[in-house]
């Protein structure tokens, strides 16, 4: 918490140098001026006109607004004394212009009415200034052309500029505090849809205007609606590219490289992506490399720290393409015809090492400590190809997809556990070395029609919703495992195994789902019903799973591998699940005009589920039919209240009913006596555990254009009946054998909760973000067949504010808070810990080119029962950047300072808990070259 | 010229031929041709145009408190509106006090009937000393006087069309929207028929009784409107820009309306038949285009109307006002707030949304009638501060005690006839 404290008092004390240095650059702004417009030839004042003041001067933009209801302008905070200039503008009128200077003894000047004449269509105006916002019809415009802004700025530079606009820390747009749904690019998703990709890659100077509009769900109430921002691009540039060539090196072999390269054209786009590298940066699809690969501009951005969490060391490499082509250039909501495809491979190698300490009450008394080191190496290969078509008309929507993907790897695991007794005395030793490599390949393919209502053509059916998807995996894997137990109390019991494992599995899953909404006019035809309404569903799930386990034994006599009889084995499993439904909806209004619109709606949804599970097995005991038959209801009640112009808020409460099956490793699983530190039992007659699940939610809007708060709060109980536990017996040289049972009195309650506020002043913002998760469970077990609740409570809450001034400087500051707590009362045990971190990150541009970097945590970890652990993680990079396009950046950074960096394990589950660390990325220092290869529009089209 | 052909000569000649024969023709000798520019519309002051402005805030209490007025009729001492939201039908005095309300709570239902008591409106029936609202709902005519107590239930019978007709002053004229005329087992239906004591004096536009599933209509409210005129209606007609003129022996094309081309549609719209059924699929493609027109009102010199359109910008200047007799052509969104109105606006056109979606509720006795809400009248109140703007005592009051929840606004205004 004083590390906190420190942050706080350091972003404090920022501030205010901050304050006092503008104050004393800047003049006290305290001229005003005020007018009205009039549009003499058609005698009315002109409202919507947008009204600029520029300082003659330079032709620097000052302030700007739109002309009120009455044709009225007002400005305050102009600057006294200095000449200016005054342009009016509206699309269907001449631009006037007026010059004018704020006298410096009155501090305000009257314009009166301004004259404003209609455009002449017979004569072509030329265009003087363009004015920074326009409206046109129901969209809020920002003309780029009117921000004066670095020739290197990109979008996200300019959204900054807006006043109106807000861009949040973790990537989020609020515009007037409401928060932007989609970003759009001449009105279609932009590689992938992610906003950064666009707005800080796209040019500042390749826009034309920014475009704000809501997309209006509900024409009765056009406050419900969507808000979508779409960048349209200058004439001329809707086709180009953009990218990242970079690689650096550094001290203890670390490198990265990577390379992205994205084109564009009207219809379509396509993407090439590759990266390598050392230092945990991962690489999981096309998208993270395109969203990592970003230009951005001049502005100042907190830069992402490189996965120090991250445990392990890991290696990847990948690569990919990424293809979207839009049949309709300009989709909309009733007409979109889109196929996207995509490939991807990697190549990852990773080591961890970790070492941990597990406590496991036994009894009221006895203890057992079990000393875990682990070593493990994997390489892993990825591919992923997958491809969707979409195809929207109308009321009529179609989606067929596939993904076909291929994952083969090797994987070297070596492991080494001690366990000692309550009286720290070595009991016995249990290390295991396994290795194997496997190949697995899945395939999927899936479509989707869904026909809605047309309500330019009302039929008795009001729509279908059918869906088919086929899974297909074929998986095979090659272990072999060496296990050496040694007893230190009885000799007897040590073991020592040499096996070989070679298992595959092939299996189908298939899919069908039906569903036909709004019922009630074709069963009732215009009866009301009493505003009930119902839809009909049917899922229907087939899986058919054939395992061919074939298991050899070293025999030491022959030397040679022998066939295990017991675990070498043929299974096949069908799986046939139907669940027919039905929901039964009311929905009641309250709406006044131009006050309120309040919505509740309550959902009752019967649903019966019928399950066949038949196991055919060369073992007799694991020949299992049975049938399940199980009434599964939900209903949900939903609350909206919607008040014009104050706020929306938005109450749900959901019940819901799930069934676990126990598998045929639960029932009858083939024990293998390997793994002596934890045996496998099962038990033939397991039923079915039933969760019953509740859940609230509630989501607060702010709909007042001025510092807005917005909350999200949700809250999840849940009741499991006949919950299948683990009944484990331990003896003193830590062997467990885990038998399975159903028991009673599983609980859960978890809650979630953020809020965030923005402020925004005239030339810094100050953003705070909230949030926080507790969690609450109680687990029933069995140890050594003594009844035992586990009660665990884990919290996780975490606070961040931002702050930036102008293009300088960027900040943020954050506090994580985790807390775990394990008790067991049969035991009289207690465990629980805390771990903590405090972060101050920013970003300072000292030129426009010369950027510095630097994030500090400091991490705290504490437990009951061990030392606290502290440690400090400081980053720092200088950024220069170069050419004429600031194409070119070079990079110093220094990793780890402190050379402190420790990945922690400190967790309580049950009756245990468990500390240690793993191996981690440690400090190192890389020089960085990177070049940002960029083009909008034509390269004649840019030197005119 | 046709107009003084005796009828029955007229009606026997035509008798011989088809079904079509009944039909009456539409006089148009006296047609005039407005050439109507809406671009070309200018601004007024509010007093160029009215002769008084009156606001009267509705009175806010927990009984009264309702949305918006959807229909709005006046009585000598009363005010009588629907309003959707509640689905109910208020009764405010002139001075906006509240007096009483007809919910479905006072509306019983036969023992028969299934469905709730819900009605969509009202009709005030003007006799000499009293007024009684009729509510139409289920099997029944239920009148209420103007202190919402229920006078006398009367059995409606078999649904019918009576209750849209209109009686002229004469008490024999009778003016039947969509009637259906029966010729021995055949039946034709018209879309405007004139009565005389129930015998058929004009059939006007037959149409087939099923068209509204063979083809698309986008309209823009009642097509028949009161202007105030004994004895004389306004009628509309579908993709037409036509005010047919009602009387009691025939109707007449009186204004024939020409846009400019780039806001019309075709000519011969209706007989395009690549459109048919896809009618609303043209319009959202020609945004700009007039579908119709509506709300016509003859005031003196002065014809008020409004254009529809697809397309809907709060700029549009679709609420209009012509003079026939200098052609002065005057949008009514951009009528300048003066000292009459005490510097606000008599309409919420151009902000808000109830002009837009009503036009005027009513033309009664003089006086035209709109109403917005006390969220808008706050915004104009605010944008007028720091103006030292004075307020009549009620708007003062008004702003003193009320908020931007209270009950909208009746703004009366008395056009200038000249």
């Amino acid at each position: 918490m004083l590390n906190f404290l420190k942050i706080v008092l350091a972003l404090a004390f920022v501030i205010t140098v901050n304050t006092a240095s503008a104050q004393q650059s800047k003049p006290i702004l305290p001229g005003a001026t005020k007018g009205i417009l009039r549009d003499t030839a058609h005698n009315y004042v002109l409202k919507s006109a947008t009204v600029s003041v520029y300082k003659l001067a330079d032709s620097s933009l000052v302030s700007y607004q739109i002309s009120n209801n009455y044709g009225e302008f007002s400005f305050k905070n102009l600057p006294v004394g200095v000449s200016l200039r005054l342009d009016v503008s509206h699309v269907a009128y001449q631009t006037l212009r007026k010059k004018f200077t704020i006298p410096n003894d009155k501090n305000f000047i009257d314009l009166g009415t301004l004259i404003i004449n209609p455009k002449d269509n017979t004569l072509d105006e030329v265009t003087v200034t363009i004015p920074p916002i326009t409206m046109n019809g129901d969209t809020l415009e920002f003309n780029a052309a009117a921000f004066k802004l670095d020739s290197n700025a990109v979008v996200e530079d300019l959204l900054r500029k807006i006043p109106n606009v807000t861009l949040w820390g973790d990537g989020q747009i609020t515009v007037n505090g409401r928060v932007v749904k989609s970003v759009l690019v001449n009105g279609k998703p932009f590689f992938g849809g992610d906003a950064k990709v666009a707005t800080q890659n796209i040019a500042k100077n390749a826009l034309e205007k920014i475009q704000v509009y809501n997309t209006v769900k509900d024409k009765n109430n056009p406050l419900d609606s969507t808000l979508t921002v779409n960048l349209k691009l200058k004439k001329g540039k809707e086709l180009g590219y953009f990218g990242k060539v970079g690689g650096g090196y550094g001290t203890d072999h670390r490198y990265e490289a990577d390379a992205s390269f994205n084109v564009f054209s009207p219809k379509m786009q396509l993407a090439i992506v590759g990266a390598s590298n050392n230092i945990n940066k991962s690489l999981n699809n096309v998208n993270t490399l395109i969203n990592n690969s970003t230009f951005k501009g001049v502005g100042t951005n907190v830069e992402y720290q490189p996965d120090f969490r991250a445990s392990g060391i890991n290696q990847p490499n990948a690569g990919g393409v990424k293809f979207t082509y839009n049949f309709v250039e300009k989709p909309s909501w009733e007409n979109k015809n889109t196929v996207t495809s995509s490939y991807f491979i990697q190549n990852t190698n990773n080591d961890f090492v970790s070492n941990s300490e597990t406590t496991t009450s036994i009894n009221t008394t006895d203890k057992i400590y079990e000393q875990n080191t682990n070593t493990s190496s994997n390489i892993n290969n990825n591919q992923n190809f997958d491809a969707k078509y979409e195809l929207t008309k109308k009321n009529k929507a179609l989606t067929i997809s596939h993904n076909l993907s291929r994952n083969k790897g090797e994987n070297t695991n070596e492991t080494f556990r001690n366990a000692l007794n309550t009286q720290n005395v070595l009991t016995s030793t249990n290390n295991t070395f396994n290795q194997s490599s496997f190949d697995n390949s899945r395939f999927n393919f899936q479509v989707d029609f869904r026909l809605s209502q047309n309500y330019m053509k009302p039929k008795r059916i009001k729509g279908v919703n059918i869906s088919y998807a086929i899974t297909v995996n074929d998986n095979e894997n090659n272990r072999s495992n060496l296990t050496d137990f040694t007893s230190f109390t009885n000799a007897a019991s040590n073991r020592r195994f040499d096996r070989r494992y070679e298992t595959k599995y092939n299996s189908v899953y298939q899919q069908i789902n039906l569903e036909l909404p709004n019922l009630k006019s074709l069963f009732f035809g215009k009866s009301e019903l009493g505003g009930i309404d119902f839809q009909l569903s049917n899922s229907l799930n087939l899986n058919n799973r054939k395992d061919d386990n074939q298991v050899q034994d070293l025999n030491t006599i022959a030397n040679s591998y022998l066939n295990n009889a017991y675990l070498s084995n043929h299974v096949e499993t069908n799986f046939i699940e139907e669940t027919p439904g039905l929901t039964i909806t009311k929905s009641f209004y309250k709406s006044l005009s131009n006050r309120y619109n309040k919505n509740l709606t309550l959902n009752f949804a019967p649903k019966q589920k019928l399950i066949h599970q038949e196991n055919k097995s060369q073992r007799s005991f694991q020949n299992i039919t049975r049938n399940y038959q199980r009434f599964m209801p939900d209903a949900s009640i939903n609350y909206s209240d919607n008040q014009y112009g104050e706020y929306y808020k938005s109450y749900s409460v959901n019940f819901n009913t799930k069934v676990r099956l126990p598998s045929i490793d639960q029932l009858a699983p083939l024990t293998d006596s390997t793994n002596l530190y934890s045996l496998q039992r099962g038990n033939i007659n397991l039923r079915e555990a039933v969760d019953r699940e509740i859940s609230l939610s509630i989501n607060h809007y702010d709909q007042t254009n001025k510092n807005t708060l917005n909350y999200n709060l949700s809250m999840t109980a849940g009741f499991t009946n006949d919950q299948i536990v683990d009944s484990t017996f331990i003896d003193d040289q830590n062997r467990r054998t885990n038998f399975l049972t159903n028991a009673d009195g599983n609980r859960y309650l978890n809650f979630y909760g953020d809020a965030r506020k923005a402020f925004k002043f005239k030339t810094s913002e100050l953003q705070i973000n909230l949030n926080s998760q507790i969690s609450n469970t109680k687990t029933p077990g069995y140890t050594n067949s003594l009844f035992a609740f586990s009660k665990n409570f884990t919290t996780n809450t975490g606070l961040t504010v931002n702050y930036t001034y102008k293009s300088y400087l960027a900040l943020a500051i954050g506090q994580t808070y985790g807390t775990y707590r394990s008790k067991q009362e049969a035991f009289n045990t207690e465990y629980s810990g805390v771990n903590k971190a405090s972060t101050l990150s920013s970003s300072y541009n000292i030129t426009k080119k010369f950027t510095l970097n630097t994030n500090i945590s400091f991490n705290q970890s504490s437990s009951s029962n061990a030392d606290d652990i502290n440690f400090t993680i400081w980053n720092a990079s200088a950024i220069y950047r170069f050419l004429k396009g600031n194409n070119a950046e070079f990079k110093l950074s220094a990793l780890d300072i402190h050379h402190q960096n420790t990945s922690i394990i400190n967790y309580g589950s049950g009756n245990s808990f468990t500390v240690g660390s793993r191996n981690v990325l440690q400090q190192y220092f890389m020089a960085t070259f990177s070049y940002y290869p960029r083009q909008f529009g034509k390269k004649a089209a840019v030197k005119k | 010229m046709l107009r003084k052909t005796p009828s029955s000569i007229f009606v026997c000649l035509l008798f011989a031929f088809n079904l079509q024969a009944q039909t009456s023709k539409v006089d148009s000798s006296e047609m005039v041709t407005l050439r109507i520019d809406p671009d070309a519309a200018r601004g007024a002051a509010v007093s160029q145009i009215f002769d008084e402005v009156k606001f009267i805030p509705l009175e806010t209490t927990k009984e009264s408190l309702f949305g918006s007025i959807n229909q709005l009729r006046t009585t000598k001492d009363c005010y009588v509106i629907y309003d959707y939201d509640t689905k109910s039908v208020l009764i405010f005095n002139r001075d906006g006090k509240y007096r009483a309300k007809v919910n479905s709570t006072k509306v019983v239902a036969d023992a028969d009937e299934k469905d709730k008591q819900v009605f969509y409106g009202f009709n005030l029936i003007k006799n000499k000393d009293e007024s009684l609202i009729r509510i139409s709902s289920g099997k029944n005519y239920f009148f209420f006087d103007l202190d919402g107590k229920l006078v006398k239930k009367v059995a409606v019978g078999k649904r019918n069309t009576l209750d849209r007709y209109i009686k002229f002053a004469d008490s024999l004229t009778t003016i039947a929207p969509y009637y259906v005329y029966k010729n021995g087992k055949d039946s034709t239906n018209y879309e405007v028929a004139i009565l005389n004591d129930k015998k058929e004096v004009g059939l006007y536009f037959p149409f087939e009784s099923d068209r509204f599933d063979k083809d698309q209509y986008m309209g823009g409210g009642n097509p028949v409107t009161d202007y105030g005129t004994d004895n004389e209606l306004f009628y509309i007609r579908y993709y037409e820009y036509n005010l047919y003129k009602i009387k009691p022996k025939s109707v007449s094309l009186a204004y024939h309306i020409i846009f400019p081309a780039s806001i019309s549609i075709p000519q011969n719209f209706m007989d395009m038949t690549e459109y048919k059924k896809k009618r609303v699929e043209y319009f959202e493609k020609n945004p700009n285009q007039i579908y119709g027109i509506s709300n016509p009102y003859l005031i003196g010199n002065n014809i008020y109307f409004k254009t529809n359109t697809l397309g809907w910008s709060q700029d549009k200047k679709n609420a209009l006002v012509y003079n026939l007799k200098n052609g002065d052509l005057t949008s009514l969104k951009n009528l300048e707030p003066d000292t009459l109105s005490q510097f606000l606006p008599v309409t919420d056109g151009g902000s808000f949304y109830d002009f837009s979606n009503h036009g005027f509720h009513s033309y009664e006795d003089g006086y035209l009638y709109t109403s917005y809400s006390s969220l808008a009248m706050f915004s104009y109140k605010d944008l007028n501060a720091g103006k030292e703007r004075k307020y009549d005592p009620i708007l003062t009051k008004f702003f003193e005690t009320q908020n931007k929840k209270s009950n909208p606004i009746i703004i009366q205004l008395k056009p200038k006839k000249n």
